[in-house]
């Protein structure tokens, strides 16, 4: 802003700043290519590769992240420890049973750049399962991001006017039963 | 019209009901809980005649309505008129539509259900019912093929002969889009 000072500004541009989002009912692969974007310090105009500008990114509810499609059931993690007979394959469905952060951190960690700067990426970003965070991570937080997918209402959550305010697409016949 | 009012009244004849042929009727079926008889009760429901639709000389509600490639599994309000109680899509000769529209309807209804957009037209489970698995509570969106029936894939190829995940239906391909991005169906 230009009303600020000198010191102001230069504090403004280049401070690490605190992002939040929320991943409740998201895909968790456009939630990645927002936390790489900001990670990385590509939403800045000041962007370096070298100049190790990226911000912190706060994951939350990433136990009630959505799949579209059959993705649960299709999807595999691949893995190998190494050793003879290691190859391990996992569904999405079941790493998320044995850990509810996994899917968000393999997704960010394969959006950023191959190289030596990833693993310090990936120590600035925070992935939280549920809505509870530690008070010094609140306490640092700068702004939330909106979420990239606009969530369907249920049925059960539309009021009984809005449901009356719809018309009958069509009449039933007199003598049809209606279970 | 006599002979069908007497059959009427011997039909619902464990109760008194309220006829009245102005405006719409929808009947539904109630178990009276009588001693020794058990009987079932159909009532009546008036629905008042709601406004004229824009194209009333087609034969299809939807095209009546002009809704033709304007819906999507996210409009329940319009989806829940098609279904009964238990989440089943009513027979098209009742409903009147036509045969591809009767199709995306059941598409968008199973996209529904499986989404978790209608949580009051579960089937009804025998009393005392306990499933012996607990299943996980997985949030999902736009799933066309059912849960059990897909295998995970384990060897997905290389990017000219990759094995791509289907989201989403392609019956639902000509739906008006406001935005520029293509529908993306192959993920």
């Amino acid at each position: 802003m230009s009303s600020f000072s000198r010191s102001a500004q230069q504090w403004a541009t280049f401070a690490r700043s605190w992002f939040l989002i929320d991943a409740r009912m998201q895909p968790p692969g456009k939630i990645a290519t927002m936390c790489s974007v900001r990670l990385q310090g590509k939403h800045k105009p000041i962007y370096h590769a070298l100049s190790d500008c990226g911000d912190h990114v706060v994951v939350l509810n990433t136990k009630h992240i959505a799949f579209s499609g059959n993705k649960w059931e299709q999807k595999v993690y691949s893995s190998h420890t190494g050793f003879p007979g290691g190859f391990k394959q996992v569904t999405a469905a079941q790493l998320h049973l044995k850990d509810p952060k996994a899917i968000v951190r393999l997704a960010v960690y394969g959006m950023l750049p191959r190289n030596l700067h990833r693993r310090t990426m990936m120590q600035r970003l925070h992935i939280f399962p549920e809505d509870e965070l530690p008070d010094d991570i609140r306490a640092n937080l700068t702004e939330e991001l909106p979420q990239p997918r606009e969530i369907p209402r249920k049925l059960s959550e539309y009021t009984q006017e809005e449901i009356d305010a719809f018309p009958r697409l069509w009449i039933p016949p007199e003598d049809y039963k209606m279970k | 019209m006599a002979a069908r009012s007497t059959l009427r009244s011997i039909w619902t004849s464990f109760a008194g009901l309220k006829q009245s042929f102005t405006g719409t009727s929808v009947n539904s079926l109630r178990r009276v809980n009588v001693p020794q008889i058990s009987a079932i009760e159909g009532q009546i429901i008036e629905v008042p005649a709601g406004p004229p639709p824009p194209n009333p000389t087609a034969k299809c509600p939807i095209y009546r309505w002009n809704l033709q490639h304007k819906y999507n599994y996210t409009d329940v309000l319009l989806l829940s008129q098609f279904i009964r109680s238990d989440g089943g899509m009513l027979p098209r000769r009742i409903t009147g539509l036509c045969l591809e529209e009767h199709r995306k309807i059941a598409i968008c209804v199973q996209m529904a259900h499986r989404a978790g957009l209608l949580p009051d037209h579960k089937p009804k489970l025998p009393e005392g019912h306990v499933p012996k698995r607990p299943k996980p509570q997985l949030n999902r969106y736009l799933t066309r093929w059912s849960i059990d029936s897909v295998k995970p894939i384990y060897k997905s190829g290389l990017k000219w002969c990759k094995k791509r995940m289907d989201v989403g239906h392609p019956a639902l391909k000509n739906n008006v889009r406001y935005g520029v991005k293509p529908l993306y169906i192959k993920h």
